[in-house]
């Protein structure tokens, strides 16, 4: 009895020194930096677990920790065996697969199922009518951003390396295509890329064959010289060229956005 | 102690006659003129193409599986199956010293240390190109490695020799062999013959992926997605091969241990009292047999696909087909890896708590629900690649598989509770490995939502969340079960200082990596880089000294443990009171386990219960 | 049991295998197959500058171009020898080109700078006849002087001389070893410079002139 007590204890105690490391944490970023709301949903789900699984971490931890020590066998006391025999323990059992049930079918509803819904929505075509629109094409080993609606094919910084513009506070649609065009010839020569921002909090897989979407709502001015996470980075092994799939991100207001756009079309006029 | 082969050491009429070859010699030379012979035959004739080099994709599938023809024969396959087959007498002695370890063999024993051995030459081949990997990513530049492709290759070499020569095979070729026919009170595995092969199949694997570079660098790690694999050189050939001769090597011995358990149990050993080891190994070796065939398939169609070549992963499949008949096996292969794992935990916490086992059926419950879970959550590896539709069923079922996998800590935890547990290194193991599946349980409950999965997918986070659970659970475990039947295997035992620094080294160094592999994933590091963005250098130059220390850790116990092995303190035949059969038998290799048979009288996890577990079965009794 | 040895008639070999014999061949076997795997690359480039000078060639030079790399890796010409480059491209999925040069342009790049193209063109002013051109992506000619017989391939402009090579494609080059001597570089840049990289390269070592 004094060990279920004591134990109960320490186990509060320690609940709570977990639920405030993990808010420490969650108060930190756990994603480090997030510069769009899909990235702010994903940390929020993060930090949702956390909470949620801290007495269960605790639970567990403490279990360890404290059975070393208080049921440790000593020389001195000279039996081998154990006083309590038991083989089961209905009440703990039956309270262990309710929780871990619960706990499961809670996590599923939320955050999987409940973010995947907003995810979803926020991908649906009559909430994002203004969505620029940016195709990006992966070869091996290089991106391609493209904008049709501002008629700009290939989006290059004066070093001629590809470089992603994007205003700040809009809904951004990203085509994603993997094949190659300058070798159109070729087409099945396509391989699987990644297409990952890491401040923007997803990434989608690109299929040669196939067109695939994703969906941001940029919510911060920033760029690659802010934060590195500012880049997009190929995440889908693709051959030996592959660390070398990096281009570099600036979110901008939305007056240095069509500034930039009219410099890149005097650009590829020229 | 009686011999079932002729104890030949102290027959004089068996020194005549010319010395044999050696074995493995003789199964090398048998492999290199099996290899030279068919590959000249299709590079050179059958296949020929003007101004392409003697090994050509092509001839070199057909040369290698020659060569491992070969190479099974000269071990003794020759003597031990082939002749007999066709009515000859059998002519195979097996010396008893150092010898047989080195030549086929039909005792059980002999083989399960065979395999430990292969295995853990598998694990330290691995672990160097682990290190080398730590190297290079000491510098966000490349320097170590001349080009990415032989980093990447590094990649692959590293993963699949660890995942099917360690991870699946440790704890069911090696463990699984050894203990298994003495845990249930037999004299021998089912099929002998068929152990023997399949372990000898085990370096022909291993070798060929370490070779593979030599051949050609290949790009896509260990799991070979298409439509990369069609372009890469001929490497990856050998990365198909040696994959399928270590999945044949496990299929082949889990058949044999499944057969096993089902029908050469002692007499009295019924089905509720089978040791929870055994349910493991059950558990695992039918997962084995369901899953090994299908990528063994996979395998085979990506390599017809590389070397016809065929269009199947592009214009006639698509990239997709390959990915989800991968991971169809992929994901149950982590439970093939971890399941004898959590066996491992319910076998040695009774025994060192002297308390009886808690929940047992709940126990078994847990593992055989693991095992058939396992089928329906691959998807979850394909978060990024799938319709948006098809996610959710994947994101429940794998949330609803640690519901199973929690079992396996209800009984663990069970039973530890008002135990008199003996602090020793393999309790402090299997706690250690309780402690880092639980990280990497949470870190899995994360990875199963799927937006946390889209922005963690492909970076170290996942990296660090499946070393938590391979790792951190298999590896620790087999750790703790190579201290706790140390004394059964050498009849010696180690040093509990020196066992526990042991463990504390291993333990420390390996959250140290990993624990960081988790926030660097989080802050921008994805996977297969060898270059990679200036900010994340400190981190990682860190994170690869604490990889350094892991590995001299790993090393550190394992030249300790050899050192026991040959000059440790003896010690009695059953140094921890445990009740289990393998503890009731003092049999070396080369020797019968239970003469006369056992008769199993009781449950082996009832510490309430003081009378004996099992009786030798009269004369009268053996029918 | 009828097949264990027990029941055998009587032995003809002595089972007790020599000890010496295996660990020599095993250790030997383990050795090579490490220097294999490490330094295979080293041991051929050392090879070639060892005998490779003295084995000059002439006429046809075959260069296969496979996924990433050349075969030879090592040529050795005399100036004032004629000689044919036979290059074909061995890829089943990559086009490939030959670059011929000395030193490297960079261009910075987000993870470091990246090697471009050769700095030196060894074909400037270089008279060469190209013949047998099949399933050619692109020909930059640069600074050479050159006459195509046959069919001509699509011809265009920007950087060093540098044929380029569709999936199975091949060509011909024919020319005069011009007064180049010294060591030379071939490599091949697409795909975003990355065949480089990834070690598809190899040297020439061009011999004066015989006096």
């Amino acid at each position: 009895m004094i060990d279920l007590v004591v134990f109960t204890v320490l186990w509060v105690s320690v609940s709570l020194l977990f639920e405030w490391i993990f808010h420490t944490l969650v108060h930190y970023g756990v994603y480090y930096y997030t510069a769009t709301t899909q990235a702010v949903d994903g940390e929020h789900a993060v930090a949702f677990i956390l909470y949620v699984l801290a007495p269960v971490i605790a639970f567990v931890v403490l279990m360890l920790v404290y059975d070393l020590i208080r049921f440790r066998a000593r020389k001195s006391d000279g039996v081998l065996r154990s006083r309590h025999q038991f083989r089961t323990n209905k009440l703990f059992i039956g309270i262990w697969v309710l929780i871990s049930i619960g706990l499961n079918l809670l996590f599923f509803v939320h955050p999987s199922a409940s973010a995947l819904e907003q995810m979803f929505n926020s991908e649906q075509a009559r909430l994002n009518r203004q969505d620029l629109e940016v195709d990006v094409v992966a070869r091996q080993w290089q991106w391609f951003f493209s904008y049709p609606q501002y008629g700009i094919d290939d989006a290059q910084d004066a070093n001629g390396n590809s470089i992603l513009y994007l205003p700040v506070n809009r809904n951004i649609k990203f085509v994603l295509r993997s094949y190659d065009p300058f070798h159109t010839y070729a087409p099945y020569s396509g391989v699987i890329h990644g297409f990952w921002i890491p401040a923007f909090g997803l990434k989608q897989d690109i299929i040669p064959g196939e067109t695939r979407y994703m969906y941001v709502h940029t919510s911060k001015v920033t760029s690659y010289n802010v934060n590195p996470m500012v880049r997009v980075q190929c995440t889908e092994v693709c051959g030996p060229g592959h660390p070398f799939m990096v281009a570099p991100v600036n979110v901008v207001s939305g007056n240095d956005f069509q500034q930039w756009v009219n410099q890149q079309k005097k650009m590829e006029g020229q | 102690m009686s011999s079932i082969f002729a104890d030949i050491s102290q027959s004089e009429a068996l020194r005549r006659g010319r010395r044999m070859l050696p074995p493995v010699v003789r199964g090398l030379f048998w492999a290199a003129i099996g290899f030279f012979i068919v590959n000249t035959l299709v590079s050179e004739v059958l296949d020929r193409t003007p101004l392409a080099p003697y090994v050509t994709k092509v001839s070199v599938t057909f040369g290698w599986t020659a060569a491992t023809c070969g190479w099974l024969l000269g071990v003794g396959a020759w003597e031990l199956v082939v002749k007999p087959y066709f009515g000859s007498p059998v002519e195979w002695d097996v010396p008893n010293d150092w010898r047989r370890y080195f030549m086929m063999s039909l005792d059980h024993k002999v083989v399960g240390i065979q395999y430990m051995v292969t295995s853990v030459a598998g694990f330290f081949i691995a672990g160097l190109a682990a290190m080398l990997m730590r190297f290079e990513l000491m510098q966000g530049n490349l320097w170590t490695f001349p080009t990415p492709n032989a980093y990447l290759s590094t990649v692959g070499i590293h993963g699949t020799i660890m995942m099917f020569s360690f991870g699946t095979v440790m704890l069911v070729g090696g463990f699984g062999n050894y203990l298994i026919p003495l845990m249930i009170g037999s004299n021998s595995s089912a099929f002998p013959r068929v152990s023997a092969i399949s372990q000898w199949l085990l370096p022909v694997g291993i070798v060929t992926v370490a070779l593979s570079p030599i051949l050609g660098t290949w790009t896509t790690g260990w799991r070979g997605y298409a439509p990369l694999a069609e372009q890469d050189p001929n490497g990856i050939v050998f990365y198909y091969l040696g994959v399928f001769a270590m999945t044949t090597s496990s299929l082949l011995v889990s058949i044999n241990l499944t057969a096993t358990i089902l029908f050469q149990r002692a007499k009295g050993l019924t089905w509720n009292r089978i040791p929870m080891y055994a349910w493991g190994i059950l558990a695992a070796s039918l997962l084995n047999i369901i899953w090994l065939p299908e990528i063994q398939m996979t395998f085979i169609l990506a390599l017809l696909n590389n070397i016809v070549p065929l269009p199947m992963f592009s214009q006639i499949g698509t990239p997709l087909t390959y990915m989800e008949v991968f991971w169809l096996f992929g994901h149950p292969e982590v439970y093939i890896v971890v399941v004898p794992a959590f066996a491992l935990w319910q076998e040695i916490l009774p025994v060192m708590g002297q308390k009886t086992l808690f929940a047992r059926s709940w126990g078994v419950l847990g593992l055989v629900f693991v095992m058939m879970f396992s089928g329906l959550v691959w998807a979850h590896h394909m978060f990024t690649n799938m319709r948006n539709d098809q996610m959710l069923p994947f994101s429940f079922f794998t949330e609803m598989i640690s519901i199973p996998t929690g079992f396996a800590f209800l009984v663990s935890l069970g039973t530890v509770w008002k135990s008199r547990l003996r602090l020793t290194t393999p309790t402090l193991l299997v706690f250690m490995s309780m402690f880092n599946f639980l990280i990497g349980g949470v870190t899995g409950v994360m990875l199963a939502d799927p937006v946390i999965n889209l922005q963690t997918h492909d970076t170290f986070f996942v990296v660090g969340h499946f070393h938590y659970t391979i790792i951190g659970a298999m590896v620790f475990s087999f750790m703790a079960a190579a201290y706790y039947w140390l004394p059964r295997f050498s009849g010696r035992m180690y040093n509990e200082f020196w066992g526990k620094v042991g463990a504390i080294w291993v333990f420390i160094a390996f959250n140290a990596v990993f624990g960081q592999f988790l926030l660097i994933g989080l802050r921008g590091m994805n996977r297969w880089v060898p270059v990679y963005p200036k900010y994340l250098q400190n981190m990682n130059f860190e994170i690869s000294l604490f990889a350094f220390l892991l590995g001299l850790g790993f090393l550190f116990n394992l030249v300790y443990y050899i050192w026991v092995w040959r000059y440790g303190k003896r010690v009695d035949a059953n140094p921890w009171s445990a009740k289990t059969l393998e503890w009731q038998s003092t049999s070396a290799p080369g020797e019968t386990n239970f003469d006369p048979p056992v008769q199993v009288l009781m449950g082996f996890y009832d510490y309430s219960d003081e009378r004996p577990v099992c009786k030798p079965t009269s004369p009268a009794e053996v029918s | 049991m009828s097949d264990t040895p027990a029941s055998r008639p009587t032995p003809r070999r002595n089972p007790e295998w020599s000890k010496t014999l295996f660990a020599v061949v095993f250790i030997l076997v383990v050795i090579a197959a490490i220097v294999a795997l490490f330094w295979q690359r080293q041991i051929g480039d050392a090879w070639s500058r060892m005998f490779g000078t003295e084995r000059v060639q002439t006429g046809t030079t075959h260069i296969e171009q496979y996924d990433y790399g050349f075969h030879p890796r090592h040529i050795t010409w005399r100036v004032g020898d004629k000689v044919t480059i036979s290059l074909h491209n061995a890829s089943a999925t990559h086009w490939h080109e030959m670059m011929i040069g000395r030193g490297f342009d960079d261009t910075p790049y987000v993870v470091g700078p990246v090697h471009t193209q050769f700095d030196q063109d060894f074909w400037d002013g270089v008279h060469v006849t190209m013949s047998h051109a099949f399933k050619v992506d692109n020909f930059v000619p640069n600074k050479a002087i050159v006459t195509f017989v046959g069919q001509k391939p699509f011809t265009t402009e920007g950087g060093n001389f540098s044929p380029t090579l569709e999936p199975g494609g091949s060509l011909d080059l024919t020319f005069t070893v011009p007064n180049k001597p010294g060591t030379w570089q071939y490599g091949c840049f697409v795909q975003q410079f990355m065949h480089y990289v990834a070690g598809m390269h190899g040297t020439i070592t061009i011999l004066p002139a015989k006096t």
